[in-house]
This record gives C-alpha cells, sequence and structure tokens, in this order.
C-alpha cells in the first residue's frame, strides 16, 4: 500500500507552468489539436450515439414490457460502458466542470450511497422525479451509469420484462436520457469555437484555462496519469483486497452487468489511444518515444491479461488465477504510471511540482 | 496490523536519528529556526534550519511529512505524514530525548496537521474517520507517552489544518469539505456536494461553538490553510475544486461573530495563483499575510487590516511559508530553494538546486 501511495503522489502531481527551453521541441505544437481530433470527438461521439442507443432501447421497453426487449436493453449497456471507459479517460475541462464526471459515474462509492438511495427512490415511486431534467437537480448517486446499472441489472430488475416494474423503467429512462445530455453537453463543449476548445489546440497567454502548449502537454500527461489512478486505485484494488481471502468482487463497479472489466480495457484502450493521438510515438526526441513505447507496452500487456479473466468479476477476484491475472493489471498500471511521471513528463521537459498537490 | 507495521516501520526509520543528527542542535531561543518536511537524495525527513538555510536537526521520516504540531514550552514538536497519514513522530527539538513514534488510531488516519495547547499537556491533531466519512479532533497526552485519550467530531468532511486561537483555549478547523478513504488513496470521493466550513471548538467540552460556511455557489472552495494576525482574526487560503475557469477568490478572513470576508486581489495575481493556496503565514508583526501558490509559482502578500493585496513574488514551486521578521517571510521551494520576500523584495538565501532538498508544503518556525 506504500509503495502505491508514493507512485500515486507522483501522479497527482500538477504540472508547473515553466518548461526548459530546449526540451520544448518534444512536444508537439499541435498536441492540443491532435488530442481534440484523434480522441476527444471520436470518444465523444461515441458515448452520445451508446447512451442515444440504450436510451431507444429503454422507450421500447418501457412501452411494451417483454423479456426480449429486456435482453436488448442489457445488451446495450454494454457497448455505453464501453463507451463511457474511453471518454472518461478526459477528465479535465468539459467533463470536470459541472460535475459531469460524478453525474454519469459517482465512483468510488464505498458507502454504497447509490444503492440506498435508487432502492429508496424506486420504493418511493415519486412521479415528479421523472420529468424531463428534473434527475439533473438529484444526488449524482441517482443519475449515472452506476444507478442505470442497478435500475437494469440489480434486485426486482426482472420485473422490467412484465410491466410491473413500470415505474423502475421510466426511471431507467429518465437516467438514460440524463446520460445522454450530459455526454452531449461535454461534446459540445470540446466543438470548435468554444472557450475551452480555443485554449486547448490554439493557448495563448490570454487564453484560460491553457496558456501555452506546455500546459496543454501537461494537461495531457496529467489526465493520462489521473486515468491510470483511477482504474488501479479506485476500481481494481478495492475488489482485489489485501489476500485472497479479503477478496471482494462486489466492490467492483458494474459487477451486476458482468461489465467490470468492459469498463477497464476500454478504459486502458482509450488511454493507448489517447497517448498516440498526442503524437508523443512520433516526437523529435528519442526520450519521449522510449518513455512512450514502454508506457504502451504496460498497457497493451495489461489489456491481454485482462482478456484471459475466465470468471465474472464478483468470482474473478477471490479466484486464484484470475486472482494473478488482476494482480498484474495493477502492477502493469502502477508501470505505466512511473513510467508517465517519471520519464515521459522528464522527457517532454515538464518540471513536476512537489508541492503543487491536489488536497493539501 | 496495518498500524502495527506502520509503527515498526517508524521505529526502525528512527534508529539512526542521532547519528543524522548535527553535532549542532537547534538550541538558542533568540534564534530564528524554522520546521519543515522535505525530500532529500530520496528520503523523506524532517528537518530544523536556520534563517541561513542550514540544518541544525534532521529526524528520518518513514513517508512524505507535511506539517507539525510545536509546544514551544518544551521545545518540542510533532511531525505528521502526509495525508492519509498512518504516523505522526513526536521528537525533541534539541535532539534532547528519543523521538516517540505515535502510530494512528484503529479506523483513523492524520490528515497531516496538529496543535499542542499552551501548557503542553495536550496535542490535537486533524484526523478522518474514514468509515463514517467524519472529520474529528484526535486528542493525545503529551504527558504520557502520547497516548490518545479522546476524538471530538470536527461537525464537517476533511479537517485539515487547526489553529489555537489567542484566548488558548478555543481551537479553529478548517474543514475542506472533501471527503477521501484510505482504501482510494487520495482519490476526491464527494467533489460534487462538498460543504466546506471555519468550526470553532471548545477544548475543554468538545463542543463546536461557533460554525461557519461560504455561500452556496463557492461549496468547491475547500478552506485548507490557516494563520492568526495581530487582531487575533483567522485567515485562510483556499484550494478550488471547481472549473479551472472561474477564478473565485482564494483567500478569506474571519472573526467570530462575523461572517466570512473574501479577497480576490487583482486579477491578474488571482489568475497567477492558479485557484490554489498551498500553504499561508502571517509576519512577525502580524500585519501582513503570505499566501503561497506552488501551482502558479506565486507568494502572494495582504494587508491583514484591509485585505488589500500588496503585491507577488515568484518561486517555482514556492509553497512552505514562515515569518522572518516583521513584513518578510522566509519561503522554501519543492526545487530546494529558499528565500526571503516582503511584498515589493525577494532575497535568495538558498537557490535552486536538483540535487538540494526539495521541500515539502509547510514550514513552520519554532
Amino acid at each position: 500500500m506504500k509503495q502505491a501511495l508514493l507512485a500515486g503522489a507522483m501522479l497527482i502531481l500538477a504540472l508547473a507552468p515553466t518548461v526548459a527551453q530546449d526540451q520544448a521541441s518534444a512536444i508537439p505544437a499541435d498536441i492540443g489539436a491532435r488530442v481534440a481530433e484523434g480522441f476527444a470527438a471520436p470518444s465523444l461521439t461515441a458515448f452520445s450515439a451508446t447512451a442515444n442507443e440504450l436510451r431507444t432501447e429503454i422507450g421500447g421497453l418501457c412501452d411494451r414490457p417483454e423479456p426480449a426487449r429486456l435482453s436488448k436493453v442489457r445488451e446495450a449497456f454494454v457497448p455505453l460502458v464501453a463507451a463511457w471507459g474511453r471518454a472518461s479517460m478526459l477528465r479535465f475541462g468539459p467533463l470536470q466542470e459541472e460535475n459531469r464526471f460524478e453525474r454519469i459515474f459517482f465512483w468510488p462509492d464505498a458507502r454504497g450511497v447509490t444503492l440506498r438511495q435508487v432502492e429508496a427512490l424506486l420504493a418511493e415511486g415519486d412521479a415528479a422525479v421523472l420529468e424531463p431534467g428534473a434527475l439533473a437537480a438529484k444526488s449524482v448517486a441517482v443519475q449515472g451509469l452506476p444507478a442505470l446499472e442497478f435500475a437494469l441489472f440489480g434486485t426486482g430488475s426482472d420485473t422490467l420484462a412484465d410491466g410491473e416494474g413500470s415505474f423502475r423503467c421510466r426511471y431507467a429512462l429518465a437516467v438514460a436520457a440524463n446520460v445522454e445530455a450530459v455526454a452531449g453537453a461535454i461534446a459540445q463543449a470540446w466543438r470548435p469555437g468554444t472557450a475551452f476548445r480555443t485554449a486547448f489546440v490554439s493557448p495563448s497567454s490570454a487564453s484560460d484555462p491553457y496558456r501555452s502548449a506546455e500546459e496543454v502537454a501537461g494537461e495531457i500527461v496529467k489526465a493520462i496519469g489521473t486515468g491510470l489512478q483511477f482504474t488501479r486505485n479506485a476500481e481494481l484494488l478495492p475488489a482485489l483486497g489485501e489476500s485472497i481471502a479479503k477478496a471482494r468482487g462486489k466492490r467492483a463497479p458494474f459487477w451486476r452487468s458482468d461489465t467490470t472489466f468492459v469498463l477497464v480495457s476500454a478504459q486502458i484502450e482509450g488511454l493507448k489511444t489517447f497517448a498516440e493521438a498526442a503524437g508523443f510515438a512520433a516526437s523529435s526526441s528519442p526520450d519521449v518515444r522510449d518513455a512512450v513505447a514502454s508506457l504502451l507496452f504496460d498497457l497493451d500487456h495489461a489489456i491481454s491479461t485482462l482478456a484471459e479473466v475466465a470468471t465474472p468479476p464478483a468470482e474473478a477476484f477471490g479466484t486464484a488465477s484470475d486472482r494473478d491475472r488482476l494482480a498484474y493489471v495493477g502492477v502493469a498500471l502502477e508501470g505505466a504510471n512511473h513510467t508517465l511521471g517519471e520519464n515521459l513528463a522528464a522527457a517532454l521537459g515538464l518540471r513536476m511540482g512537489f508541492n503543487a498537490l491536489d488536497g493539501d | 496490523m496495518r498500524s502495527t507495521e506502520i509503527d515498526r516501520r517508524t521505529f526502525l526509520a528512527l534508529a539512526g536519528v542521532a547519528a543524522l543528527a548535527p553535532a549542532q542542535a537547534a538550541r538558542a531561543a533568540e534564534e530564528a529556526l524554522f520546521l519543515g518536511a522535505r525530500l532529500n537524495a530520496g528520503k523523506f525527513e524532517a528537518a530544523v534550519i536556520d534563517e541561513r538555510g542550514r540544518d541544525r536537526l534532521v529526524l528520518p521520516l518513514e513517508a512524505r511529512g507535511h506539517s507539525f504540531a510545536i509546544d514551544r514550552a518544551n521545545s518540542r514538536a510533532v511531525a505528521f505524514a502526509r495525508s492519509p497519514g498512518r504516523f505522526a513522530v513526536a521528537f525533541s527539538l534539541n535532539g534532547a530525548t528519543e523521538p516517540v513514534a505515535i502510530a494512528a488510531a484503529p479506523g483513523r488516519h492524520f490528515f497531516g496537521h496538529g496543535i499542542f495547547t499552551p501548557d503542553g499537556r495536550l496535542m490535537i491533531a486533524t484526523e478522518n474517520d474514514y468509515e463514517a466519512a467524519n472529520g474529528v479532533m484526535g486528542v493525545y497526552d503529551a504527558t504520557n507517552g502520547f497516548r490518545r485519550i479522546g476524538e471530538f467530531p470536527t461537525d464537517g468532511i476533511g479537517p485539515h489544518e487547526v489553529l489555537l486561537l489567542n484566548d488558548g483555549k478555543t481551537l479553529c478547523v478548517a474543514n475542506g469539505g472533501i471527503q477521501t478513504h484510505p482504501d482510494f488513496e487520495r482519490v476526491k470521493l464527494n467533489i460534487a456536494m462538498m460543504e466546506p466550513s471555519l468550526a470553532y471548538v471548545d477544548i475543554a467540552s468538545g463542543e463546536v461553538v461557533e460554525k461557519v460556511k461560504l455561500v452556496p455557489e463557492l461549496h468547491q472552495l475547500s478552506i485548507r490553510h490557516m494563520a492568526l494576525d495581530a487582531r487575533g482574526k483567522v485567515w485562510f487560503g483556499c484550494q478550488y475544486e471547481g472549473a479551472a475557469g472561474d477564478e473565485p477568490p482564494l483567500v478569506g478572513r474571519h472573526r467570530r461573530g462575523s461572517a466570512i470576508e473574501l479577497f480576490s486581489g487583482p486579477t491578474a495575481i488571482l489568475r497567477a495563483m492558479r485557484n490554489y493556496v498551498g500553504s499561508v503565514a502571517v509576519d512577525a508583526s502580524g500585519s501582513i499575510l503570505g499566501t503561497s501558490s506552488p501551482q502558479g509559482g506565486v507568494v502572494v502578500f495582504w494587508d491583514t487590516a484591509t485585505g488589500d493585496c500588496l503585491g507577488s513574488r515568484l518561486l517555482a514551486d514556492g509553497c512552505g511559508i514562515a515569518p522572518s521578521d516583521a513584513r518578510e517571510m522566509i519561503v522554501t521551494s519543492g526545487r530546494g530553494a529558499i528565500v526571503k520576500a516582503d511584498p515589493a523584495h525577494m532575497t535568495t538565501v538558498l537557490r535552486e538546486n536538483p540535487a538540494a532538498p526539495a521541500w515539502d508544503n509547510h514550514l513552520r518556525r519554532i
């Protein structure tokens, strides 16, 4: 745990705005545009599209509840989780503003707030929460994907197939609509012409929040680090526990829908695409190329190991062979994080601030 | 289990302490000495330095340190681990006695700040009751091996710095409002629902006697660090968890019985602070507040009588700040620099140097 803590500390490091002059060329001048077009735009388009598809399927189920339609709804949840996994790696700017990340994915939820609040909401059956836009003003725990997962896969969700779960179905529809609306707002804020996009793509001393290409590169490195750390520390390690006896698969996100590893795999894929889009691999600096090659190597191994996990998430963390695989994924993510903070940032000429840490 | 293991590691770290302490230990009370945590050649330490940046005492720490509780009457201090801290170490500022390791209580971790009561009998630390997601003050008997004798709630989440008011019996606690749980290391769990506050606690009864919050629009402005001015008013610095473009005021003042006042300063300086204050200090005269913003590499000075911004000085990754004289601060950086600064001047004590110790968030005057 202590090692993890130190690695974590490296990663939340904010980046000081100063950059060693001779290394400025290691940063592609169009890094912001590359990421906006090569990663943000396709990821956010897919996220909006899959949210729209799920909402449409749920609408059909609510109109005509039957088992086949419930199956289709549950199937449509999977690509949405995958699309979210990729898009969730853009945890800065539009996704961070107005609590959008938490509104889509209130996680970690160590105290089980989602389950408690969603069960209470379903038991109450107050139709006012189903009004368009009403959920957006409610607790973040009842308006995102974990809440939607419980509605579609949790205890009592089979009633969705026979009309008995009519309120539950309309609640799921409202959550899906909320996720779609938040996804749309994020995509909108990333479109050309917005203040954020302008600062990200063409930073200048007068633009906010980025004032130079180095700051944009710093945000990108930091976001990749945040993604690595969040996936490992908030999604995998709590379920893994300190020993096999302490493994608790039900602490992993989306275990009910068996999409835990769909999420994690998509997040790591997303980080790969993110790093590739940034153009680090084509950098003029061999140190940058070496560092990013090492980073991508760890990510590839994490993805292929994850694909070998044979049991569902509720059991995998406590099943010896799969547990080893998941532990390895954690190690690979930690290694990637180390490469990022120690090697890539330095090769890019980004100075890590020892004190510029969030939270103290 | 965990705390026992940490305890053992701390003792091991401390085993070499005598060898590392320079022959000239911290001594004369009239001399200006400062205490800070740092990373030195890959090792975490707490160090007492003089005004010229020379080491007077070095204490190894098993992990990254944060701030200190100081008992001037008995010439000792407690170094706290950085949040989520599992250990603290009590030590003698003149190297006279052996350090004492203090493990966090089961279900609690340290946030990194604490105080001694003026008589030196109690040490009180901000702690996280993480399963319940409640802030508490842990109370330790400083006359009896720092045995933990109780705790009281801070009526908020994520208490960070704590001050003792001039009456000697009331604490002011900055409930930063950010929920964390050690299972998730430093991940922030409740950014959407933060409610930071200042809570005043009567030490004798453990009761919260007054609590003030920011206006709802500023609920993501985490109040974290504090200092008292010449009039006994509480000054505080914040870090903002909302959108980067918002640029809310980061510095505030409070007097019991009144509302919180916030001060923005000029737009250019506010922008340079990057929505983040890492440490605050009031000068020896009590008339100037210094706030450090390591993310922006800037130290900003404020008039404690009016709240006017008096100016700013640049110091890359500068964070540790303590009063060195009337109207003057000593500031340390994560890049090894030590400077003295006032609103209009800055003189270098030690230059930035990659081989020098990287100073951590806080510097305290002993």
